[in-house]
C-alpha cells in the first residue's frame, strides 16, 4: 500500500514534469508547421529558412567555427583536466575557481580582453570565436571532465597501463580517454551547442556566424524563427542521442547474464 | 640461481617525510619475498619504485644484473597487482588480459590464446566477454593477476591485492596466488599489512618500519628469533615480563632461564615470552597466578592470568589441557621454552 502510494506520486510528479517541458515544445512544433496563417499544416516554415540567402555560407561558418572549438576544447582541457587529477591536485582549487570566471565576467570585457591575449594569427579571422567559445564553454566543459575522471581511479589506471607497457600516448589514447569517453562527449556537447547558438560574442565582433544570421532573417518572419528554434533543437537531440550510441561501454541494464 | 632482483640503498622522501630510509634487499629468483609493517611505513613506495612508477630519492636497483634505476616503468617488464581495482572499465575481460601484450605489438590470434590461457589458470575462463563491472571483488583481482602474469613478468609485484576482499575468498585467493607463483616460477614481491598472509605463503618475509628494513628471514626464523624489540612484537602476540638479566641468566615466574640472545647488558631488561610458551598447572601446589579469562578458540584456548606484581599474560594451550581452568582459579603458570628472549627496552 505504501509502495503504490510512494509510486502514484512519483508518477504524478512525474507527468507533471513532462508537461512542463513537452508542451511548449509540442505546441511549438505544431506553430512551427501551419501552413501561413491556415489551420493546413506543411514544411513551409521550413522551407522557407532554407531559402533565405545566406544559409549554407552561414552555417558553414558556424561550423567550421565549432569544429575549430571542438578540437581546442579536446587538445586543451583533456590533457589539462587528467594533470589535475594525476599529481596537479594542489592545483585544483585555484582552477576550480579560475573556470567560474567567464561566467562572471561581462561578455563586453571577455571580448575586448581576449582579443588582446589571442594568438596573433587568428587576430582578424572568424576563428577568433573559436578561442572565445572554448573559454566561454569552459565552465561546463571543465566540469564534465572533472566529474568523469573524479569518478575513475584514474591513478591507478595510469600506473597498471604504464606498468603492461604503455607508452604515454598509449596511456593517453588507450587508457585514459576511453575510460572517460561518456565525459568527454558531454564536455564537447557544452562546446557544440554554445557554438551554434552564441550569439553576444558575434555580433560585438562583427562576424557573420549562423546564430547573427538567425536573429536577422526570423525579424521578418515568426513563423519561420520558429521553426529554426525547433530545428536547432532537435539536431542537439540527434548529437546527444549519437554520443549516447558510440559510448560502448555496456549499461547495468545492458548485461545479459549467462 | 642468480640473484634476480637487487635493491641497493633505496631512499625517498615527500617532502619532511622520509617514506623509504636506506632500504636494502635482494630477492633470488622463483623466489617469493613479502614486505611486512604497519600502514604508512613505506611498503606501496618500495613497491611502486621498484617497478619504476615512483623515483627514488637515491639508491639502485638491479635486475638479473643489469641496472634499471633509470630504466622507464613501461620497459620493465614487471607485474603489477594494486590494492584498488584498476581493471580498465572499457575493456573485456580478456582485453585486460591481453593489454600488455598488444602494447607488446604481438599478433591478435596470440593475445587472446595467451588471455585465454591465463583466464584458465585464474578460473575465469566463462567470463572472458564480460567487463569488469560485471565481476565481484575477487574476481577482478584475479583478471588482475592474470593481467600481471599475462606479460611473462621478470618480477611480479603484489601490493595488498587481497585487502579489500572478504576473509574466506582472501584466504583462497592468497593460495591461489601461491600456486601459480611457483608453478610459474616468478620472482615476487608481495606486500601486506596483514602477518598471517604474509606467513602463509612467503619464502621469506621483510619487516618493515619508518622506511626501514627491520629483519627480513624466513617465517619461522621471524618467528621464533624476531631481532627486534619491533619486529618480536609486530609477529604473533608476546608477553613482555619485566626483570634482572644477570650472569646470562633472567628469572621469570620464579625460575631461571638462560637467554637467547647473549648480547644484552645485565641489568633490567624485559622478556619476551609467546603465549604458547607459557603454560598453566591447575593441578600444582605451588601457585604464582590467578585465572582472569579462557577464550574457546577451537583446538587451543586463550587464557589470560594476573600475576604477582598485578600484570597480566597470555597463555594459549591446548583446548582440552585447558578445560578445567575457570576464572579466579589458581595456578602455577610455567614457561616450557629453556631459553627465553629478552630485551633492554
Ligand atoms: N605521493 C605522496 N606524497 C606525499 N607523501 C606520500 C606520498 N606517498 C606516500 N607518502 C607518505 O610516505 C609514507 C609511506 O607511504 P606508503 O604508501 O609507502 O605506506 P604503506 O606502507 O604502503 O602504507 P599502507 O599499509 O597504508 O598502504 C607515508 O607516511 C605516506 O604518507
Ligand atoms: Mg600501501
Amino acid at each position: 500500500m505504501m509502495n503504490f502510494r510512494k509510486n502514484l506520486d512519483a508518477n504524478i510528479a512525474l507527468a507533471i514534469a513532462a508537461i512542463f517541458l513537452f508542451l511548449p515544445l509540442i505546441a511549438a512544433t505544431e506553430f512551427s508547421l501551419r501552413d501561413g496563417g491556415t489551420e493546413k499544416h506543411s514544411l513551409i516554415s521550413y522551407r522557407w529558412i532554407l531559402d533565405q540567402s545566406g544559409f549554407s555560407e552561414n552555417l558553414g561558418i558556424t561550423m567550421r567555427v565549432m569544429a575549430l572549438a571542438v578540437i581546442l576544447t579536446l587538445v586543451l582541457m583533456v590533457p589539462t583536466v587528467t594533470w589535475l587529477h594525476l599529481g596537479g591536485e594542489k592545483y585544483k582549487r585555484l582552477i576550480d575557481v579560475l573556470t567560474m570566471l567567464p561566467l562572471i565576467i561581462p561578455v563586453v570585457a571577455l571580448a575586448t580582453g581576449a582579443q588582446l591575449a589571442l594568438p596573433g594569427f587568428v587576430h582578424g579571422t572568424v576563428y577568433e570565436l573559436s578561442f572565445l567559445y572554448v573559454v566561454v564553454s569552459m565552465p561546463y566543459t571543465y566540469r564534465a571532465l572533472d566529474i568523469g575522471m573524479s569518478a575513475r581511479p584514474l591513478a591507478t589506471l595510469v600506473a597498471a597501463a604504464r606498468n603492461l607497457g604503455a607508452s604515454w600516448i598509449n596511456v593517453m589514447l588507450r587508457v585514459i580517454v576511453p575510460s572517460i569517453l561518456p565525459s568527454i562527449f558531454a564536455a564537447l556537447f557544452m562546446t557544440i551547442t554554445l557554438s551554434l547558438g552564441e550569439f553576444t560574442l558575434a555580433q560585438l565582433l562583427h562576424w557573420n556566424t549562423f546564430p547573427t544570421w538567425i536573429t536577422n532573417i526570423s525579424q521578418q518572419n515568426i513563423l519561420g524563427a520558429t521553426a529554426l528554434a525547433v530545428g536547432s533543437l532537435f539536431f542537439a537531440w540527434v548529437l546527444l542521442y549519437i554520443f549516447t550510441f558510440l559510448d560502448r561501454q555496456p549499461t547495468q541494464s545492458a548485461v545479459n547474464e549467462e | 640461481m642468480g640473484n634476480s632482483l637487487k635493491i641497493e640503498g633505496l631512499s625517498r622522501n615527500f617532502g619532511s617525510v622520509i617514506a623509504l630510509d636506506d632500504f636494502s634487499l635482494t630477492i633470488k629468483k622463483g623466489e617469493l619475498v613479502s614486505l611486512l609493517g604497519p600502514s604508512g611505513c613505506g611498503k606501496t613506495t618500495a613497491l611502486r619504485i621498484v617497478a619504476g612508477l615512483e623515483r627514488a630519492s637515491s639508491g639502485e636497483i638491479t635486475l638479473n644484473d643489469k641496472k634499471i634505476t633509470d630504466v622507464p616503468a613501461h620497459k620493465r617488464n614487471m607485474g603489477m597487482v594494486f590494492q584498488s581495482y584498476s581493471l580498465f572499465p572499457h575493456l573485456t575481460i580478456e582485453e585486460n588480459v591481453a593489454f600488455g601484450l598488444q602494447m607488446r605489438r604481438e599478433p591478435k590470434e596470440k593475445r587472446i590464446g595467451k588471455a585465454g590461457e591465463l583466464l584458465e589458470l585464474v578460473g575465469l575462463t566463462t567470463q572472458h566477454k564480460r567487463f569488469p563491472h560485471q565481476l565481484s571483488g575477487g574476481q577482478q583481482q584475479r583478471v588482475a593477476l592474470a593481467r600481471a602474469l599475462a606479460i611473462q613478468p621478470e618480477v611480479l609485484l603484489l601490493d595488498e591485492p587481497l585487502s579489500a576482499l572478504d576473509a574466506q575468498v582472501r584466504q583462497n585467493l592468497r593460495e591461489e596466488i601461491r600456486r601459480l607463483q611457483v608453478e610459474l616460477n616468478t620472482t615476487t614481491l608481495f606486500v601486506t599489512h596483514d602477518q598471517e598472509e604474509a606467513m602463509a605463503i612467503s619464502d621469506r618475509v621483510g619487516v618493515m618500519s619508518h622506511g626501514k628494513l627491520e629483519q627480513i628471514d624466513t617465517p619461522d626464523e621471524l618467528y621464533n628469533r624476531p631481532a627486534t624489540l619491533f619486529v618480536a612484537s609486530f609477529i604473533g602476540a608476546m608477553n613482555r615480563i619485566p626483570t634482572q638479566l644477570k650472569d646470562g641468566e633472567v628469572e621469570v615466574l620464579g625460575e631461571k632461564h638462560s637467554v637467547k640472545n647473549h648480547n644484552e647488558k645485565d641489568g633490567n631488561v624485559t622478556a619476551l615470552i609467546r603465549p604458547e610458551s607459557i603454560e598453566l598447572l591447575h593441578d600444582s601446589t605451588y601457585h604464582n597466578a590467578v585465572v582472569v579469562t579462557r577464550s574457546f578458540l577451537g583446538a587451543s584456548s586463550r587464557i589470560t592470568v594476573r600475576i604477582g606484581d598485578g600484570s597480566i599474560l597470555q597463555s594459549l594451550m591446548p583446548s582440552s589441557d585447558s578445560m578445567e581452568l575457570h576464572p579466579g582459579d589458581l595456578v602455577q603458570a610455567v614457561i616450557t621454552d629453556k631459553k627465553v628472549l629478552i630485551t633492554n627496552a
